[in-house]
Parts: C-alpha cells; structure tokens; sequence
C-alpha cells in the first residue's frame, strides 16, 4: 500500500468508525477529482454538481459496508459511473437513442496516447461517446491505471485498451476537425 | 496506486457540504433507533397486554388493539428501511443504538413479565419472559458484534496512523 492509499484508507476507516469530522476531510480531497470525472461526461456543469452530489450522498451510505478502504479510488469511481451511466440512461431513453457496447479490439503501438496533453482531451471530450469519453477521462484526466480503469469500467483490461485506443482515434478526428494539430 | 490520488482540492461548495453534514448527521441515525425500537417495544407490551386480558373483549378493543400493535410494528419496519439504506449506522452509532436496543429489551421484559404476572397464570408467565429473553439475547448479540467490530477498525485506524508519517 502506498502513501496515497494509505492516506485514503485511514480516512475510510475513520468515517467507518464514525468521526464525523473525517467526512468533511474525505470530501475535501475527493471533491475536485469526482468532479473533474463527472463534468467530463456531462458537458453540463450545473448537472455535474447534482450527480456528483449524488454520488456523494451513495458513497456516504455505502461507506458503511466497505470492505477494503484502501480499495477507496476504484470503488467511488464505480459508484460515479453508475450514478452517471443511470442519468444517460434516462437522458438516452427519452431521445430513444441506445447507447451500443463496441467490441473487443485490443491494439497495441498506439502513439497518440503518450502525446496527449489534458488540455487536449479536455477540448475534444464532448464530441465523443460516453464510453470512450469515459475511458479518456479515467485514464488520462483521473491517471487512473489501467488495471483500475478495468475495475471501474467493469471490462477486461484488454477491453480498456482497445476503448483506448479508439477513443483516441476519435479524439483525434475531433481535434483535427476543430482545427488542432494531430 | 499511482498517480490518481488527488491532493486536498479547493473549497466544497457550501450546498454541498451541508448535504452531506445532514446525511451523515448522528442525531438522525439516533432518532430512528429510538423510534424503531420504541415502535417494536410498544408493540410487545400492547401484544401482552391483549393476551393477558383476563375476560375475552369486544371486537372493537381488539380491532384498536390490533391497529396499535401494527402502527408499533410499522414504525418499527420504517426504521428499520431508513437505518438500513438511508442512514445506514457507523461502528460508533452502531454501539449506541446496541446499547439503546438492548436497554428497551430489557425494560420490556421485565415489564412484559411483571404484566402477565399479574393479570396471567404461570404458563402465560412463563412464555412471555421467554420471549422477553430472547429480545434481550438478540439485543445483546447485536451490541457485541457491534463492539466488536468497532474494536477492530479501531485497531485498523491505530495500525493505519502508525504507518502514516502525516498523521499527527
């Protein structure tokens, strides 16, 4: 276990003891990464600041039940996916648009990724789908690895690398098109 | 894990933080121990009361008896809901409410006991303080795993500050 997790883990087990001053401390530092994740699938920052509410309010009433606090960082990822791919749901039932799961294409030698800035992936975001947008936003914008993006995702880890892998294709075509330099 | 972990970031919104003060507030998780308990500690003595009952009564008594007896049980299942999704208790709240839980059972018992001692013979007695026995066993088995779960994240906490150089 690392400084971090381990900085993540006293504070878990702290608000599972139920030292109401850890919660304030444990929103503190997730606050802005959650944020950050949850604005980058949105688009909206007003919507941003009620899912990620709602997620707040899922993690404080699932805290209690938390096996592994230092296993903190995949597990409220987990619960923000889910809170957000619940408003797509409903946000992509009522346009009757489905949302369709891409296959497995697990390619490797993708250089794109080592170049890709945060200010870049921030620009093209919206212009992609929900699951390469997420996938992006996990792993370059949260530095989440890979292993954990899979955990998150619920995927495989080859299935997280060939989203990757799209995903920067598509971010491309959006960058270039918006005039950026591929 | 590497880089993901963020540093103390800037201010929570205000909106946000009194949200969450309010949702994980102890004075809420308290109420509804107390009214849950209260609700099912109701419901036990009226249900003593009615089987004690010496003479048989009017189908109107028995129907008010019966309808406190669900409102008691109601309440009781409410709580119940609430402390188990919404409010669901931390190691601390759950030795309170342990010890809460266990304080109703015995006072119900005893009381329920004494009742059907006088208003019933020694085999109602009997039954009664054998069910007032097992609220209180169960009760207690709560508060011990309670405590004992709290033992253990107090040891988690300690092992965990001990390894971290930023704890004070």
């Amino acid at each position: 276990m690392d400084g971090e997790d381990r900085r993540d883990g006293l504070l878990v087990v702290r608000c599972q003891l139920g030292e109401r001053e850890a919660f304030g401390e444990l929103v503190r530092v997730w606050h802005d990464p959650l944020r950050r994740y949850v604005c980058g699938m949105v688009n909206s920052s007003h919507l941003a600041d009620d899912l990620v509410q709602e997620v707040w309010v899922a993690v404080l009433r699932g805290l209690p039940g938390l096996r592994q606090p230092d296993r903190f960082a995949p597990w409220v990822f987990t619960i923000a996916r889910r809170v957000i791919t619940d408003h797509l749901r409903q946000s992509y039932r009522a346009r009757e648009t489905p949302v369709e799961e891409a296959g497995d294409v697990v390619a490797d030698g993708d250089s794109l990724g080592a170049v890709l800035t945060t200010m870049q992936v921030e620009a093209g975001l919206d212009g992609l789908p929900p699951l390469e947008r997420e996938v992006l936003v996990l792993f370059h914008l949260q530095d989440l690895p890979l292993t954990v993006c899979a955990e998150v995702l619920g995927v495989p880890p080859g299935t997280v690398k060939s989203r990757l892998y799209r995903a920067r294709r598509m971010l491309r075509g959006v960058l270039v098109e918006r005039g950026y330099e591929a | 894990m590497s880089g993901e972990n963020p540093a103390p970031g800037r201010e929570v919104p205000e909106e946000l933080r009194r949200a969450l003060a309010a949702e994980v507030s102890l004075a809420s998780r308290m109420r509804h121990v107390v009214v849950g308990v209260m609700g099912g500690c109701a419901a036990a003595l009226i249900a003593v009361l009615w089987a004690t009952e010496p003479q048989p009564l009017p189908t109107r008594t028995q129907a008010a008896f019966a309808g406190l007896i669900a409102i008691g049980l109601a309440w009781a299942v409410f709580a119940g809901w609430v402390l188990s999704r919404r409010r669901p208790l931390f190691a601390r709240d759950r030795v309170l409410g342990g010890r809460i839980a266990l304080a109703a059972a015995l006072v119900t018992g005893v009381a329920g006991t004494a009742l059907a001692a006088a208003r019933a013979g020694a085999g109602v007695t009997l039954g009664i303080a054998l069910v007032g026995l097992c609220l209180v066993i169960a009760s207690g088995t709560a508060l011990l795993r309670a405590r004992s779960r709290h033992r253990e994240l107090l040891r988690l906490r300690d092992a965990l500050s001990h390894e971290d150089p930023r704890t004070p």
